[in-house]
């Protein structure tokens, strides 16, 4: 097979990658089982037996399960008004879902506390609209958690979804109609289902990014929610413990992996048909 | 009951973008208070927290870091990226699909995964320079998004365009830049951009690489908070967003955010 | 007079400042295949969808075997289509496809099962049951979109553009097998096309329109040898044209002195008015001048050859006329840049106001 001189071009980027980021990556692996007296797998026990940490992981995808979930009913009817507004309306409205993205993630929680907070805009808004007599705690609560990731997440589920159903031929529908479907069944059977590789990538990238989470649950909750990312960072950098931290890093990975791979499984399936 | 399914998705995308940019507003009248506190709505007005920003100690340091770093594996990504982005797309790679999908696949893994893993590694290789580490590490980060838009506006490019070009009197390289260049611009600084915020905003990574003298943006900001929070951060974090829409504006008078929009 | 299957009056559509349906009525047979016809823009797909419930009309009213439907919704209205890109549903297989409608209704599956087989025969695509409607050629995707359409038994079949968006042969061979399925189901059918060699196959009227009015309404022959105004001349078949100035009126015929000659015509128009002659092309020879002809001397600027036939293009005076003569044979000595005697029947010439 004769080399493709212009394929080495591809060689600096995916050698650095290897490198750099492969190699890493299994060293983690490795260090999973390394325990003081050599090859073991008590990390894994741990994090896998223990209930503290089995209480950790389930917690973790909890939060992600909440956060896909308040996202993809958010997301998925504001994605089709998105897909069909014109021109410049549409410009600005994207511009407005792409601006989140754009700003630190530091930069929201820290901003979502202020929303939050005893003295914040929120109460400041009940007080004065009379729902309330006194302000509401609702800082270091699990539902401003929740509200809190929705809101760092949802731009990763809402472009997705447009992406896909602004792609819709708007014909089907139409044919759909002639043919007696009322409204529901068009939806339900014409649009829902074409719509569905937007909503699986949405998932997708929801539930992957979420699961991970470190940011917002340490700003918005501290230690009383812990993630698995809490805790990777915490035997990393206060306990030292490595074993302990490559093996949740692993676990993590897994799930990552479990998820990407389902997606792309699910798409293929999708697209095929 | 059309309508219906209207006015449903027309107030679900309301309520997005005012749920979205409410912890993004709410900070700029922040900015303006008098009192070193929180409080909303805030009382007087005064830009002493502006002013405060160039005094808290790291923190203009932590910025120019920051943008010095974001730049520079901004810078690197590119050109690794387009290489490999041409190979992909115009050779002939062994494994095509399978190489792309692992120049792609740092995006798909938890940053702080990525981060434990280089902190063991650099460890391991006796590489204690945070400046370097970050580095290596933020090209890792940054790279993914070049590729990604760049391989998306390559293989959408009609190469015939070229030799239309080459038959009308251009060299190949002049056609390439003439052709090629203004075509896949979006792709570039839509790749960029991308590139750029990623690497600026990053903690998950950079959170296990700093040092006490080597503190990124992200790093020094969460510091702050936990220590002694002040209005200065609501002012900094105004001048971020301010400056993340003028570069949005930019990008949108050089490319045309339409054309970034649909890559 | 026969009452009419489909009954639209008065049928008037905007589009912002743009009048896209003019105060239309027409009337279709039950059972008859009707073509609307016109340049892009005249007004038919627009028609064609208000009939459908797709679009709602500003004014007039649309009735379907005596039943007003104006004010139905387009899933109540039992009217089948037949798409320009067949609009067939991605995600669904050949026979969920052709099943889709029956669904929707809510026939259950013990009924809808043979309907759907009997639909798969009637169109010849019943080893496709089964395979996704992504992988299917052009031809049969119509074919598919064609029994969806029919199984659900519509009272109407409107068809937008059905043969557009496949190559010549294929094209000429469909049209004469969706004319013959048609006939044999026994539906009325309405035709929306800008092609009108298209029309003159499949139709039994044809509808010429322009700027949302419908031109003329008339029988392929009819349409062809009694155009009802230059518009129509021009967009069904070919022919002859030459401007000119009516010298002389009498006894309904007119002489017409045009840049090549003077020409005479069947007609009544005043003396001095702008007019255009023209004549079909079969009805055209080279010969000089004889009595009950018109002729002239034409240069021949292109000669085409097309197998059966042999075109001479004549450079007539200006852009606007043109003219061609049709031979089986090209004569000796002729070719481009010849001077040739033209000869048509007065009979057969025709007169139009200039536009």
């Amino acid at each position: 097979m004769r080399r493709d001189p212009l394929a080495l071009l591809a060689l600096p980027g995916v050698g650095y990658l290897v490198i750099v980021f492969l190699a890493p990556l299994l060293l983690l692996l490795y260090a999973s089982v390394r325990g003081p007296d050599g090859f073991s797998l008590d990390g894994y026990a741990r994090v896998l037996g223990d209930p503290y940490y089995r209480g950790v992981i389930g917690a973790s995808l909890q939060l992600a399960l909440i956060t896909t979930g308040g996202a993809l009913l958010l997301g998925y009817p504001a994605a089709f008004a998105l897909a069909r507004a014109r021109g410049t309306t549409q410009v600005v409205l994207f511009a407005l879902i792409f601006l989140p993205l754009t700003v630190s993630i530091i930069v929201k929680s820290f901003g979502w506390g202020i929303v939050l907070r005893r003295d914040g805009i929120l109460n400041w808004a009940l007080l004065n609209l009379g729902l309330i007599e006194r302000p509401v705690r609702m800082i270091f609560t699990e539902g401003a958690l929740y509200a809190g990731m929705i809101n760092v997440f949802l731009p990763f589920m809402v472009l997705p979804i447009y992406a896909v159903v602004r792609m819709l031929d708007p014909r089907l529908p139409d044919a759909a109609a002639t043919l007696g479907a009322s409204p529901w069944f068009r939806f339900t059977r014409v649009t829902l289902p074409l719509s569905l590789p937007g909503v699986v990538a949405g998932v997708s990238l929801v539930f992957s990014l979420s699961v991970a989470a470190y940011v917002t649950p340490s700003l918005l909750m501290g230690d009383r929610y812990m993630t698995m990312s809490m805790v990777m960072a915490k035997a990393f950098l206060n306990l030292r413990d490595w074993q302990l931290g490559a093996a949740m890093a692993a676990v993590l990975l897994v799930v990552a992996l479990v998820v990407v791979v389902g997606a792309a499984a699910l798409q293929r399936r999708l697209g095929g048909r | 009951m059309e309508r219906l399914g209207r006015i449903v998705s027309v107030t679900a995308l309301a309520l997005v973008i005012l749920f979205l940019l409410l912890p993004i507003l709410v900070v700029v009248p922040v900015s303006f208070t008098e009192a070193p506190v929180f409080r909303f709505p805030p009382e007087g007005f005064s830009l002493q927290w502006y002013e405060k920003i160039g005094r808290v100690d790291g923190l203009l340091s932590a910025i120019g870091l920051s943008a010095r770093l974001a730049a520079l594996a901004t810078a690197i990504s590119l050109l690794l990226g387009t290489l490999a982005a041409i190979a992909l797309v115009r050779g002939v790679v062994p494994g095509g699909a399978a190489v792309t999908a692992f120049t792609l696949s740092p995006l798909m893994l938890p940053g702080l995964v990525l981060g434990i893993a280089l902190l063991q590694a650099m460890r391991e290789i006796g590489l204690r320079d945070a400046w370097w580490s970050l580095l290596l590490a933020h090209v890792v980060i940054t790279l993914p998004f070049v590729m990604r838009t760049v391989l998306s506006s390559l293989s959408l490019f009609d190469f015939s365009m070229v030799d239309a070009a080459r038959t009308l009197g251009c060299s190949y390289p002049v056609a390439l830049w003439r052709v090629l260049v203004p075509n896949i611009l979006p792709g570039f600084v839509s790749g960029a951009l991308f590139a750029f915020i990623a690497s600026f905003d990053n903690y998950p990574v950079s959170m296990f690489l700093v040092d006490v003298r080597t503190k990124t943006l992200p790093i020094a900001l969460l510091n702050f908070i936990e220590i002694s929070p002040d209005p200065t951060l609501a002012a900094l974090s105004t001048g971020l967003i301010v400056l993340t829409i003028a570069v949005l504006f930019l990008c949108d008078r050089l490319v045309g955010l339409r054309r970034m929009a649909s890559i | 007079m026969i009452k009419a299957h489909l009954a639209v009056r008065g049928a008037s559509k905007r589009f912002g400042p743009a009048t896209v349906l003019d105060d239309l009525s027409i009337g279709v047979a039950q059972g008859e295949f009707v073509s609307l016809l016109g340049p892009s823009g005249c007004g038919k797909t627009t028609l064609l969808r208000c009939i459908a419930g797709l679009l709602r009309l500003d004014a007039g009213s649309i009735a379907v075997a005596g039943r007003d439907i104006s004010a139905l919704p387009a899933h109540k209205r039992n009217v089948g289509v037949v798409f320009q890109n067949y609009a067939l549903f991605p995600h669904l297989t050949v026979a969920e496809n052709i099943g889709f409608g029956l669904r929707a209704q809510g026939v259950g599956a013990a009924e809808a099962a043979p309907r759907i087989a009997e639909a798969l025969a009637l169109v010849r695509m019943s080893e496709f049951a089964a395979r996704p409607v992504t992988a299917l050629s052009g031809g049969q995707q119509q074919r598919v979109a064609v029994a969806r359409a029919l199984v659900v038994r519509p009272t109407l079949l409107l068809l937008d553009e059905p043969f557009s968006a496949l190559d010549r042969k294929l094209r000429e061979t469909m049209q004469v097998e969706l004319k013959h399925l048609l006939r044999e189901v026994g539906i009325t059918a309405i035709f929306v096309t800008h092609d009108q060699e298209e029309a003159l196959v499949v139709s039994d009227r044809i509808a010429v329109m322009r700027d949302g009015r419908i031109e003329q309404l008339a029988d392929p022959a009819t349409l062809y040898q009694q155009p009802a105004s230059l518009y129509v001349l021009e967009f069904v078949g070919q022919s002859m044209r030459l401007g000119g100035t009516v010298r002389a009126a009498e006894a309904g015929e007119v002489m017409v002195e045009t840049r090549l000659g003077a020409v005479r015509a069947p007609g009544h128009f005043a003396a001095g008015s702008q007019v255009v002659v023209a004549v079909r092309p079969e009805a055209v020879s080279l010969g000089g001048a004889a009595p009950g002809l018109n002729s002239f001397e034409a240069r021949v600027s292109e000669v085409s050859f097309l197998g059966s036939r042999t075109q001479l293009h004549l450079d007539l005076a200006d852009e606007q006329d043109s003219g061609m003569v049709e031979l089986a044979r090209l004569p000796a000595g002729i070719g481009p840049g010849s001077a040739v005697p033209v000869a048509f029947p007065v009979a057969e010439t025709m007169v139009f106001p200039a536009s």
